[in-house]
């Protein structure tokens, strides 16, 4: 009937995340995930990029759109699914990982994506997202983190900055933030990353491990607000602070960043401290050692303890973002709950034999019966 | 040893009865549900009709020996038809001085009571509040008191397994039940099959059980305190096959059956909660119907779910009671607003707020009618019995699925933890339920060049039902977008349109109006057909409805009685049937909801019948009323 | 669809249009600025800044300019996708057809 798709996670005999999805066996662009909804945002938002870089990055996963299904909130990203042609739920605020949980668990053969953002997921939903992490449903979360509430008219949200004047703010916020990679490993997120809106490449790669990935797949994106909490994330956009801003995370090699302006390379890198196990910063500078690149701390993405994954999360800053790691926290395989829950089905029904009309008469007639004549 | 009447000794007498209330009252910890249950199966394996009453505190184990840790089962058995559990015990068996004390009210003069006299100490009477034991000051001089030492009795009995005293002293109800299974001459085979089932692990446990068990019976048939045997004989029942059933039970049946009958696998989104909880463990076991259980995070999270499988194609169903639906109230009108097949069981408890989670109250129907922001009709179905509540819910899913909607199932504590015979149905007589799930476009779209192309509108009705197609993820070509937020009629878009706001939402409230086409007219029960007053009830009141209708006309009374299963839409005759009538009486678990409804529907004078003691309403006081309300409107004085 | 700069732009060169742009997708010519029509996010944040209102949605291109879709286009021919124009400096070039007419 259909061919199953699947991409290569470069792991051995695991299941990607599209497993059980029909391949869409042609080749489809950009065009063909893209709804005739005029798209409402406010001119300049972030949410524009992440749109794009979605209705691009859908197509190379080469499922058929009816069987992707874009399932958000409530917010300013919520209306996200308007816009592409796939199917949809505009939902309620906070719940769309617990819809998305019913969909993901009843429909092997969908690729299901959770659209939320910093007050929909955090404040309103958080609830459903640690649950959802905890359990590992097999959907892709993308939280686009503006800092702010949008929709209501500039709110600070559960990751505003401490101090943060907003109208119902007005002599400074008191609620310490969320730090969302931070959460959701502690929720025991398996894949656990961070991208931002106007990166395409980055994003485009980062939502593709993501979708790869069989489990809840949890994706941060710093989204700028150009209403109301606008230049929230210039430090990591500036071309001249961003390199010192972003700490970008890659599997498999050592840590570093910050550009030297003369050799181009990086002046910075991660260790850890032999004596407290913290994570820290360590400053190369132009004349950095042997010694010094041999304590650079080596990005593994894969390993099964998370402590090491939340202690770089820790390097983000809580108050203005100056500086912040960039890319997959943490890949790891544990079984999905949708996988389990219809092996269960599964193996439950195979055991029952005899057409459903004759189980069920069995079923009720079964206990403690007598018949009168 | 326990066979037959002849055995027992030449001093016994055995008395015919028509019907017998039995009260098993104790502890929360000294197992009086469980006896009670096994009671209840050995006179429904006997072939009596009978109804029963589980009452239990809502702590797993309250302090021993207080008031509020009394739990008691109530069972009701006859050699007719009959419809409720009974006001007042014939037999009370208290197992302490709380569970006599809680109790003793209910009973009325000359009632059998058995004690536990080991059980009277004076630590427990103090506990209970009594400053003498009643056993010795004369207050129980009007009743026909028995004192057994239950438990000495039984630690005797199974000394010989080496338990500890206090598991030994744990299976006197099993003593208790043997003692009550010979006084009114049970079928025992049951009984000791099922201790042997449920104690097969420890055997110790087991012969201990199925010892104090048939001692209780030697005992009823040796000792010179029980000298009267009763006889209650079979009662004439429709052939068939029959088991005896709980409401929780029937209604996860229900669903079963719903789902086979409509090709559509359940699945459960559901977060504990008591009374409901049953349901979610009934139906947990059931994964070989491609069931699938899920325990959610919450309540919220258990109806997101039910809505997420529905857009999936599955059946989505939430289970939960009064609390929960505050909890669910946004997502069932997401569900309205999507059109979505939705069941919302909600096994009703007594309210505000916790309320009293273990009684039964019927306080929710003005939830589950306006318990929504906007404009969110949502149908509601409530079932009359234990075993009605399979019927139910097979109609409810009927209306969810056909309709595109959520539907609300009323049930209550009682329904879910009374039990009665049920006739065992032919499932080849069960409905059969069609999803019609949409599988292509339905409407063409003309450009500017005269060009035609077909395409899918969302929002496109049925003519007949007013509902929306189904069209599901993975169905290609179907591809859209539902959400909260108004839609365009058809096509399905957002829509801020202010005509099209009033044309959705009277399209809405019209298509759950259109559910009356389908209903069967109501059946009034008025045999004389000289009746000037209609007793008009929905839900668990049935019972007690029909007997005190029956106590009404057995005094020589006109009266009809009808019993509502839709409460929203009403049948279509409801307001012909209430205007034939002087008086409409409305006995209600609640302050007067199904009351206020038909008033501001049919602007009747519908006169309240109103209890909210967390307990069934009494047949006798009902039937006083009834009475009363016959009397003046026939124009006859009061006695 | 994307946004795109007409002849309105030419030797003028304000740039507010460059500092509202999200993604970094419009790039200096020598004599115009041009938006890479890839990687515009159709935001529409440039449009109300553009002091000579050179700026248009694609679809709303007025008839007698919709040759400055093309113009925009044929800038990147040769550069593709550069992925920002902070990255690279193109002050240099204009469209092929801007240097023809004024080589």
């Amino acid at each position: 009937m259909t061919q199953i798709s699947s991409t290569d996670l470069g792991l051995p005999g695991l299941r990607s995340g599209l497993d059980g999805v029909p391949s869409s066996g042609e080749k489809q662009t950009g065009k063909d995930f893209t709804s005739d909804q005029e798209v409402r945002w406010c001119p300049g938002c972030g949410d524009y990029a992440v749109l794009k870089a979605v209705q691009n990055f859908l197509p190379e996963l080469g499922i058929r759109r009816e069987n992707v299904v874009f399932i958000s909130g409530i917010g300013c990203s919520s209306r996200f699914p308007y816009y592409l042609d796939t199917y949809g739920m505009h939902s309620i605020h906070g719940r769309a990982p617990s819809i998305a949980t019913g969909l993901a668990t009843a429909r092997e053969d969908l690729s299901v994506f959770v659209v939320t953002g910093d007050g929909d997921a955090l404040s309103i939903g958080g609830n459903h997202l640690i649950h959802a992490l905890r359990r590992n449903v097999n959907m892709t979360v993308l939280l686009f983190n503006n800092r702010i509430y949008g929709l209501t008219k500039g709110q600070y949200s559960p990751t505003s900055e401490v101090g943060k004047v907003t109208k119902s703010t007005p002599v400074g916020s008191l609620d310490h933030p969320f730090n969302p990679v931070s959460l959701a490993l502690g929720a025991e997120g398996a894949f656990v990353a961070r991208t931002i809106d106007s990166d395409r490449k980055h994003l485009t790669s980062v939502l593709s491990a993501a979708a790869a990935h069989r489990g809840t797949s949890f994706v941060e994106i710093y989204q700028n607000c150009p209403i109301f909490n606008d230049g929230a994330f210039d430090a990591i956009k500036n071309p001249d602070t961003k390199a010192d801003a972003i700490i970008p995370l890659v599997h498999g090699a050592p840590i570093t960043f910050g550009k030297d302006k003369v050799t181009g390379k990086p002046t910075k890198g991660l260790i850890r401290n032999m004596d407290t196990g913290a994570i820290e910063v360590l400053d190369l500078g132009p004349a950095a050692d042997q010694y010094a690149k041999d304590l650079l701390l080596v990005h593994d993405a894969h390993n099964p303890d998370p402590s090491t994954a939340f202690a770089i999360s820790r390097l983000t800053d809580s108050g203005y973002l100056n500086q912040t790691p960039i890319g997959i926290f943490r890949q790891v395989e544990r079984p999905a709950y949708d996988d389990q829950a219809r092996d269960q089905i599964r193996t439950a029904s195979q055991a029952a034999t005899g057409a459903p009309t004759d189980r069920l008469s069995y079923l009720i007639n079964g206990g403690d019966t007598w018949t009168v004549v | 040893m326990y066979s037959t009447s002849e055995a027992s000794p030449r001093t016994k007498q055995v008395r015919q009865l028509d019907r017998v209330i039995i009260r098993f009252a104790g502890d929360s910890g000294d197992g009086m549900q469980l006896t009670g249950d096994r009671f209840t199966q050995e006179s429904a394996a006997f072939g009596n009709d009978l109804v029963t009453l589980p009452n239990f505190p809502a702590e797993i184990r309250a302090p021993q020996g207080t008031i509020p840790g009394v739990s008691s089962f109530q069972v009701h058995f006859a050699d007719h038809d009959i419809l409720t559990a009974g006001d007042s015990p014939d037999v009370l068996v208290a197992m302490n001085p709380a569970a006599l004390k809680a109790n003793l009210s209910d009973l009325a003069k000359g009632a059998a009571i058995i004690v536990d006299t080991h059980d009277f100490t004076g630590r427990n009477l103090t506990k209970a509040g009594y400053a003498t034991s009643p056993l010795d000051d004369g207050s129980l001089d009007e009743y026909d008191l028995h004192r057994v030492d239950l438990t000495g009795m039984t630690v005797e009995a199974v000394k010989e397994f080496g338990l500890s005293r206090k598991d030994a002293a744990r299976a006197k109800n099993m003593f208790a039940l043997g003692l009550l299974s010979w006084m009114y001459g049970r079928p025992t085979e049951n009984t000791v099959e099922f201790l042997s089932r449920k104690f097969a692990k420890v055997p110790d446990i087991r012969d201990a059980n199925i010892t104090a068990f048939k001692m209780g019976w030697n005992f009823g048939e040796t000792t010179e305190t029980f000298i009267v045997q009763y006889e209650v004989k079979p009662a004439a029942m429709a052939p068939g096959t029959y088991r005896n059933i709980t409401g929780n039970l029937a209604l996860a049946y229900g669903l079963v059956a719903a789902s086979v009958q409509s090709g559509l696998p359940i699945f459960l989104g559901s977060y504990p909660i008591t009374p409901a909880s049953d349901i979610l463990h009934e139906l947990s076991k059931h994964k070989g119907f491609g069931i699938t259980t899920f325990q959610a995070e919450d309540e919220i999270a258990g109806v997101g779910a039910a809505i997420g499988a529905s857009f999936a194609g599955q059946l989505g169903v939430t289970t939960t009671s009064g609390p929960g639906v505050a909890l669910k109230g946004e997502a069932i009108g997401l569900a309205v607003m999507t059109e979505l097949p939705l069941l919302v069981v909600n096994v009703q408890r007594g309210g505000p707020s916790t309320g009293l989670p273990t009684k039964t109250e019927q306080s929710d129907l003005l939830q589950a009618m306006f318990g929504r922001n906007g404009e969110a009709p949502v149908p509601i179905v409530a079932p009359q019995s234990p075993g009605d509540c399979f019927n139910a819910a097979l109609e409810a899913v009927r209306i969810a699925v056909t309709y595109r909607t959520p539907v609300m199932l009323l049930s209550d504590g009682y329904l879910a933890n009374g039990s009665e015979p049920w006739q065992v149905p032919d499932v080849a007589e069960l409905p059969v339920i069609e999803p019609n799930f949409a599988t292509g476009p339905n409407s063409t779209s003309t450009a500017a060049d005269g060009t035609t192309t077909e395409v899918f509108l969302p929002y496109k009705r049925d003519e007949a039902t007013l509902a929306r197609p189904w069209a599901i993820p993975g169905t290609a070509g179907l591809e859209h977008r539902i959400g909260g937020l108004e839609k365009g009629a058809e096509h399905g878009n957002i829509s801020y349109d202010p005509a099209n706001h009033d044309l959705m939402v009277r399209t809405r409230q019209a298509k759950i109006d259109r559910i009356a086409d389908s209903l069967p007219p109501l059946e009034v029960d008025d045999p004389s057909g000289a009746a000037k007053v209609l007793v008009l009830g929905w839900g668990s009141t049935y019972g007690p409805i029909g007997a005190g209708v029956r106590r009404v006309r057995k005094a020589g009374y006109n009266v009809a009685q009808t019993h509502l299963r839709h409460l929203n839409p009403f049948p279509k005759d409801l307001g012909d049937i209430l205007a034939r009538y002087d008086k409409v009486l409305v006995p209600e678990m609640n302050l007067g909801q199904l009351s206020m409804l038909l008033r501001a529907k049919y602007l009747v004078d519908a006169i309240g019948y109103n209890q909210v003691r967390g307990l069934p309403l009494k047949a006798a006081e009902l039937a006083e009323a009834i009475s009363e309300l016959v009397r003046s409107a026939e124009g006859k004085c009061l006695p | 669809m994307t946004y795109v700069i007409a002849q309105s732009c030419v030797d003028v060169k304000d740039k507010a249009c460059v500092d509202e742009c999200p993604v970094d997708c419009i790039y200096e010519g020598k004599r115009m600025l041009y938006i890479h029509p890839d990687e515009c996010v159709d935001c529409g944040a440039c449009e109300p800044v553009c002091p000579v209102e050179a700026v248009f949605y694609e679809d709303d291109v007025p008839e007698e300019l919709v040759h400055c879709v093309e113009i925009n286009a044929s800038f990147f021919t040769e550069l593709g996708s550069p992925g920002g124009a902070a990255k690279i400096d193109t002050s240099q070039r204009d469209a092929p057809v801007l240097e023809r007419v004024h080589p």
